[in-house]
């Protein structure tokens, strides 16, 4: 009989049971084919402001914008970032939110003492956004949200950023659960291991 | 298959203490053994399913991990300074999951060479340290280390390394495909006249005990096995032991006391359930594989009237001459994508500079390997002169594929003073006092770490790097191999344990894990861990035996 391609989780549950070596062997390797993530991320992702304010979210997204630029290439807007930090702050970062919001409040105070309150730095030149950012990029503040945007661009979707693996996507990451050789440019025509004189390597 | 369970109220013959690396063995030797045993386990029992390729879980989340939110420890380098929590996360870091750090270890599988059991009797004192001999030798373990590598299974190349102790039979399975990281590693240790070779691994890389072969996902250290493919004790010998049907499994049983009577023996233990209920369960003996952390934590917090230093602590060494095994490597960017996320980490090491070399003018050895880290945690750390925002780094962010490292692993020598113990006010969040640690790496072990970063980054050079990033050396602050706190040894002034994990002082009360260790060995502790289970367990099954516990 004829096997259908196995799901992940009847592939994992076959495992899980001892499936015989003959079941497994058969199905190898449809078997690391059905290994993917398909009952892993059944959530949507956040894709809405929850924790931060308005204002508060545009100033953060701002910023990791400036982090990680978009252009040819996705930025951090692209890869919605600022989903992730929001939900970050409002779940398992939850603790950092008041120093935070603390540090947010000093941004935008000492932004505005220095260029004015009539345009925010979220909504100002990027010329000027980045000249202030260089002042501060020593803060806690902007370390925490540089910390945080390279999370958010680089965790599952499922946080809310790295929208359609956009972060991934960035730094050459291809999303599949299994691989085989060769992985990468200097494997692929390797000769062999070759036994060193006065070496005898064996095998079962 | 209904798996066997048993009352708290039944004395069993044996609880082991922690489902780990140790733990998962000894439960199935004294189960095969005839003997009725519960293995208690702090964390969550996990299927394969549920483990996930979540970089942010389980490397920033503690996903897995002893949480410092509710698991707490303090750190402080000096026993005059008054020790604090450390910013986000713990100095001591285990899994606390059934298969404990087996589940989520690297997997790579080094026997000690024969000078590690000797390395006092070559060398001589080492001033400021506490170097001793191993009460027992290469030989002794000999049979065990080949026990690990076909009862739990590790794949490699036997007699590749010409500095490979001897061994009485290959490994099993053969070696992992080579990665880009291997290739260039061997290309580049070649180059000087060194001798690379293919990693031993405790994973599959092909059928094995009706576990599949690794599907190369990428993410082992840090990760659980999704495919069952990573020898983590919850895939292989913990399911053998409650195949037995003597063998129960009791998940979110956080043990915290060892119960005495007045004779001095160990009754039982008490613990936590998930309800965080105290309960007790009786036993013949208590064999405790619960970490080099855990383990002299529990017997500090099981002080009776008549042992107020702590339970089997009359040597006063329990939680002492904690080691991590330190080291220093490079890392490096070459010219082409080597895309190392892809694939098992490692695939090739170098043990030429394992023994220690007195002209080099400091004590210290170790093995070098190439490896990489996932996108997520390479991404937080930016080389020196690199600018960590704007376009400079989003180009950085974009070279991933293009980087490897290549990592030394070595020795750390036994201080008394560096150790772990009870923080006087810091609890947990079951009201347990929580681990304190007092830790300052000995002066050998940094110039030792720094000596490997400059062997790393000659070898990534002459492997023909575009750039060279040696590691940065500080003193450690903690560690994930966690080593020494209850050493071995024939004199019960000095060590915690016997030769046979006998606790000098109980003599119902074992003790088996990386704590066990004399020497830090050269930084993979983990299959000497489980070959001390497996002689321990043919120790401790025969003392049940004979009534001799």
């Amino acid at each position: 009989m004829e096997l259908a391609v196995p799901s992940r989780r009847h592939f994992l549950t076959a495992i899980g049971n001892l499936a015989s070596a003959g079941w497994i062997a058969m199905n190898w390797p449809k078997i690391a084919a059905a290994t993917e993530h398909s009952g892993h991320d059944a959530a949507a992702p956040p894709n809405a402001i929850k924790t931060l304010s308005e204002s508060e979210a545009a100033t953060v997204d701002a910023i990791a914008n400036l982090i990680v630029p978009g252009g040819t290439t996705p930025g951090a807007r692209d890869a919605r970032v600022i989903y992730f930090i929001d939900n970050a702050l409002g779940s398992f970062f939850a603790a950092q939110l008041p120093s935070f919001r603390e540090g947010l409040g000093e941004f935008t105070s000492s932004y505005s003492s220095s260029h004015g309150t009539e345009t925010s730095f979220a909504s100002a030149a990027e010329t000027q956004q980045i000249a202030f950012l260089k002042e501060v990029e020593k803060t806690p503040f902007f370390l925490a949200v540089r910390r945080l945007t390279v999370l958010g661009l680089l965790a599952l979707p499922k946080y809310g950023g790295n929208h359609d693996n956009l972060g991934w996507k960035l730094i050459g990451v291809e999303d599949n659960h299994a691989w085989e050789p060769p992985f990468g440019f200097y494997d692929q025509d390797y000769a062999g291991f070759e036994p060193y004189p006065g070496t005898k390597p064996y095998t079962a | 298959m209904q798996r066997k369970t048993f009352k708290t109220s039944e004395t069993v013959d044996f609880i082991v203490v922690g489902s780990g690396a140790s733990g998962g063995i000894m439960a199935r030797e004294l189960a095969r053994a005839g003997n009725s045993v519960v293995v208690m386990e702090q964390g969550p029992r996990l299927d394969a399913h549920e483990f996930e390729h979540d970089e942010l879980k389980y490397r920033n989340l503690s996903g897995i991990t002893n949480n410092p939110a509710t698991n707490p420890q303090t750190f402080r380098n000096t026993e005059d300074q008054k020790a604090a929590k450390v910013s986000g996360r713990n100095p001591l870091t285990y899994a606390r999951v059934v298969g404990g750090s087996s589940s989520h270890f690297n997997a790579n599988f080094w026997r000690l060479h024969e000078i590690d059991f000797i390395e006092r009797s070559r060398l001589g004192a080492i001033e400021g340290a506490d170097l001793v001999d191993w009460p027992i030798t290469y030989a002794e373990l000999e049979p065990y280390y080949t026990k690990v590598e076909w009862e739990v299974g590790v794949s490699g190349l036997a007699g590749a390394s010409p500095f490979d102790p001897w061994r009485s039979k290959p490994y099993p399975m053969p070696p992992l495909p080579v990665k880009s990281s291997g290739v260039l590693f061997e290309r580049g240790a070649k180059k000087l006249g060194l001798h690379p070779f293919p990693a031993p691994m405790a994973i599959n890389s092909v059928l094995y005990k009706d576990r599949p072969p690794c599907i190369q996902c990428g993410l082992c250290g840090g990760f659980a096995c999704e495919v069952k493919a990573k020898s983590s004790s919850v895939w292989t010998v913990i399911p053998e032991a409650e195949a037995t049907r003597r063998c129960e499994v009791r998940a979110e049983s956080y043990v915290f006391r060892i119960g005495m009577n007045k004779a001095g023996r160990a009754t039982g233990v008490y613990y936590y359930d998930r309800d965080r209920k105290e309960q007790f369960q009786n036993a013949r003996a208590v064999v405790v594989c619960a970490n080099g952390a855990e383990t002299p934590r529990l017997l500090l917090n099981s002080a009776t009237g008549s042992a107020p230093q702590g339970l089997a602590n009359s040597s006063g060494a329990v939680g002492r001459y904690l080691m991590f095994n330190k080291g220093g490597g490079a890392m490096a960017r070459f010219e082409h994508p080597l895309n190392e996320y892809k694939g098992a980490n490692v695939t090739r090491i170098m043990h030429d500079f394992y023994d220690s070399d007195p002209k080099r003018g400091f004590y210290g050895g170790g093995g070098f390997d190439a490896r990489s880290g996932g996108p997520l945690t390479w991404g937080q750390s930016v080389p020196k002169g690199t600018p960590n925002w704007g376009p400079e780094f989003k180009e950085y962010l974009e070279s991933y594929t293009y980087w490897m490292n290549c990592s030394g692993h070595g020795t750390s020598l036994a201080v008394e003073s560096n150790r772990v113990d009870i923080d006087p006010d810091l609890k947990d969040a079951w009201g347990l006092p929580a681990i304190r640690v007092t830790h300052k790496d000995h002066p050998d072990d940094t110039k030792h770490a720094k000596w490997q970063v400059e062997r790393a980054a000659e070898i990534m050079d002459a492997a023909g790097a575009k750039q060279i990033v040696p590691g940065e050396i500080g003193e450690a602050t903690g560690g994930v191999h966690l080593l020494g706190t209850c050493r071995m040894g024939n004199d019960p002034a000095t060590s915690v344990i016997d030769k046979y994990h006998r606790t000098h002082d109980v003599r119902n009360l074992f003790l088996c894990d990386g704590s066990s260790m004399v020497t830090s060995g050269r930084g993979q502790p983990t299959q000497t861990i489980e070959a001390l289970a497996f002689r321990a367990a043919d120790h401790i099954a025969k003392f049940a035996r004979t009534g001799d516990i």
